[in-house]
């Protein structure tokens, strides 16, 4: 690439337009003296004077500048200046909520604004564009992964932030958290490895009676168009039936409500992406190798376990990575059947009208979702750089 | 030594291979010939039984083809197909390696023998052995396809099309390598190709095959004396018959030594091994009547007149 001067990137441009119209119109953080009381939100105006608003405005101001001419460099720069930005921001909060907050009253918090959300989101946005933009190595990626999640750490753990309202909220149910979290990941990866081994069995069991592939493929995506509360509601009466038919069922848990109806609603919908993705994985090996291997002698078993599995592991990887990002958010759903997980904070925020509580629960969730993309994304790939090499 | 008696292949209500009796001699290279769909390449699966034959018997070196297991019978047989077929996941020496894989031999022993077929096919090892079939080019991989197929040392080798997705010039390299490899190795082979120039250039012995059954056998010079119809005749390019013959005999045949004749300085050189074709063509192109045939180090060894070129075989 030519270090020539090149036409405006106007993704970064009208991101960073946008982000200094946020960093001075929106509401940035709010104080309340306790949960219910509303609290009182600042604008960047109200919490510093105008020159020092100017001064913080810099950083993007800068960003504008090296966005509007391009070069490889520039874009380099802009990139060390988005992670730095991404690195202060919750130092940003912490000294917001050490000089706003009085640490005296136990009660009182800092909320987070929409100012604060939108920032963050606009700068992860500018990091994505920059990324396609200067394809960078996975080591790079994972240093500036590595600065960001370290810096939020360290000031996670400095203390300097447990004003915060969203913190406030975690420390009052740390253990319900804790216990939430886990319960979402058991039922997440119940339904995830009973899915894979049914979705397997179906897959095989068509792939040997093709005339099942039709009316196999027709249930799945019935059942996946089915809303999820819909589905939910409809499994409760029959296993209420059968769990006061068959104690041995009762006491192995087994209700109307709770995990049962979302373990075997959340199978359900995942069957579909997990069976689809199967097959495919089993169908699409090419013609000419499975001809070469019967031909040089393998077995049936020799052909399944070392060509077809093999080489159709990336399919079969990305239909469990769908599968569990979907598990991932439904499971949420399934706290309203008394399910519990990660959805019962959501459920309980939005009744109480406390966002932050929603956030407790939607954040987890959301970071479960993205590790789970990223980690099935790079074994997908791992395991197609054997095959499609350079 | 392959024997195929009254063999039939029936799909559904369509006849594919219509009691075609055939017998392949041990170290010969025959080719089966014809258009898409006459049952050659039906044929040649039956015999590693890919296709389980429907009627009469395929036995080799004498026993029935049945009653081997059918695993066990492929692999002592050698089998190269159109688009290789090699494993995308595994590197060129593992592809290699198949065969005396499932045979379990010591991997030391497969080591020595994956090195020996590379440097036979004319893939340096330290290039090649660790390279994933993508980042071969068409021949290369056909090369790869080949030593997969002679890895464990089999008698017999099927080859089904293998040179016929290739550009032209790497399939007559390929072609030149296979008579190479053949002259050395000896084996059976039996190969299917829809190319009657392949077929006249390899071929032992060439069976026209249409419609299922066979239309006729020979050698390539006995096809072209005395095409048995006119669809053989239209497969042997019709009135291009006679340059296909000449390309065929070489000029060793024809010449006049030297103590019968003296060579003219004027006169254009050609090789002793080379074709009559390319011995007319020489003639065409510098507008002469006789040539001066030279040896492989160049030495005059004979004269080739137009006469000489155009006279019956003896």
């Amino acid at each position: 690439m030519s270090d020539a001067m090149q036409s405006p990137n106007r993704v970064i441009v009208a991101l960073t337009t946008l982000a200094l119209l946020v960093l001075h119109g929106l509401e940035l953080v709010s104080v309340q003296p306790n949960r219910i009381v509303p609290g009182e939100a600042y604008r960047l105006g109200e919490i510093m004077g105008p020159f020092d608003a100017v001064l913080l405005s810099l950083p993007l101001l800068a960003g504008l500048w090296l966005a509007w001419h391009p070069t490889v460099r520039r874009l380099r720069l802009l990139l060390g200046l988005d992670v730095a930005l991404l690195i202060a921001l919750p130092w940003a909060l912490a000294a917001f909520s050490l000089a706003f907050v009085d640490s005296g009253q136990p009660y009182a918090r800092a909320g987070i604004g929409a100012g604060v959300w939108s920032l963050l989101f606009l700068l992860l946005l500018i990091l994505i564009e920059l990324r396609t933009r200067l394809n960078p190595t996975r080591g790079a990626l994972l240093l500036v992964g590595g600065l960001v999640l370290g810096s939020l750490t360290l000031a996670l753990v400095s203390g300097w932030l447990d004003t915060l309202a969203l913190l406030r909220e975690y420390a009052s149910r740390r253990e319900q958290f804790t216990s939430a979290l886990l319960y979402h990941l058991w039922l997440v990866g119940a339904a995830v490895s009973l899915s894979l081994v049914i979705g397997f069995a179906l897959a095989l069991t068509i792939r040997s009676f093709t005339r099942l592939q039709t009316t196999t493929f027709g249930v799945l995506s019935v059942i996946q168009t089915i809303p999820s509360l819909a589905l939910f509601g409809l499994l409760l009466a029959p296993l209420a039936w059968l769990a006061a038919r068959y104690p041995l069922l009762a006491e192995l848990g087994v209700q109307g409500i709770g995990w049962t109806p979302a373990l075997i609603a959340l199978v359900g919908y995942s069957l579909l992406p997990m069976t689809r993705n199967t097959f495919v994985a089993l169908e699409e090996v090419p013609p000419d190798v499975i001809e070469a291997a019967r031909g040089m002698g393998m077995s049936p078993w020799q052909i399944f376990f070392q060509v077809r599995l093999p080489l159709g592991l990336p399919v079969l990887l990305e239909g469990i990575r769908v599968t569990t990002i979907q598990a991932v958010g439904l499971a949420a759903v399934a706290a309203l059947i008394g399910a519990g997980g990660l959805g019962t904070f959501i459920f309980q925020g939005l009744g109480q009208a406390a966002m932050d509580l929603v956030v407790l629960g939607a954040l987890p969730i959301l970071v479960m979702a993205l590790i789970v993309d990223a980690g099935f994304s790079a074994l997908a790939a791992y395991f197609r750089r054997g095959v499609v090499h350079d | 030594m392959i024997e195929l008696q009254e063999v039939s292949k029936v799909f559904g209500r369509e006849r594919a291979v219509d009691g075609i009796s055939l017998t392949v001699a041990n170290g010969e290279l025959c080719v089966l010939v014809g258009t898409s769909g006459c049952g050659k390449s039906t044929t040649l699966r039956m015999i590693n039984r890919l296709i389980e034959h429907s009627a009469g018997q395929i036995l080799i070196d004498g026993r029935q083809i049945r009653s081997f297991n059918e695993q066990v019978l492929r692999r002592r047989i050698g089998y190269a197909i159109q688009n290789t077929g090699l494993f995308p996941h595994w590197s060129v020496a593992r592809n290699i390696g198949l065969v005396p894989r499932l045979l379990k031999w010591m991997p030391a022993r497969i080591d020595v023998r994956v090195t020996e077929l590379m440097e036979l096919l004319g893939l340096d090892p330290a290039v090649f052995a660790e390279k994933m079939p993508a980042q071969l080019s068409g021949g290369q991989a056909q090369r790869v396809g080949v030593a997969r197929a002679l890895a464990a040392d089999p008698d017999i080798l099927l080859m089904d099309e293998p040179f016929g997705a290739l550009d032209p010039i790497t399939r007559e390299t390929l072609q030149d390598e296979l008579l190479r490899l053949q002259s050395r190795l000896r084996k059976t082979i039996v190969f299917v190709t829809h190319d009657m120039d392949e077929a006249l250039k390899l071929a032992d012995r060439i069976v026209v095959m249409s419609q299922g059954r066979i239309v006729q056998q020979g050698t390539p010079q006995a096809l072209l004396r005395e095409p048995a119809n006119g669809f053989v005749e239209s497969l042997l390019g019709g009135a291009d018959r006679g340059l296909k013959q000449a390309g065929l005999t070489r000029v060793a045949a024809r010449m006049q030594p030297l103590g019968t004749s003296r060579p003219s300085r004027s006169d254009p050189s050609v090789g002793i091994d080379d074709s009559l074709r390319l011995a007319l063509s020489l003639m065409l192109w510098h507008h002469c009547e006789s040539l001066t045939v030279v040896d492989g180090t160049g030495r005059p060894v004979g004269t080739l007149s137009l006469h000489d070129l155009l006279k019956a075989a003896p």
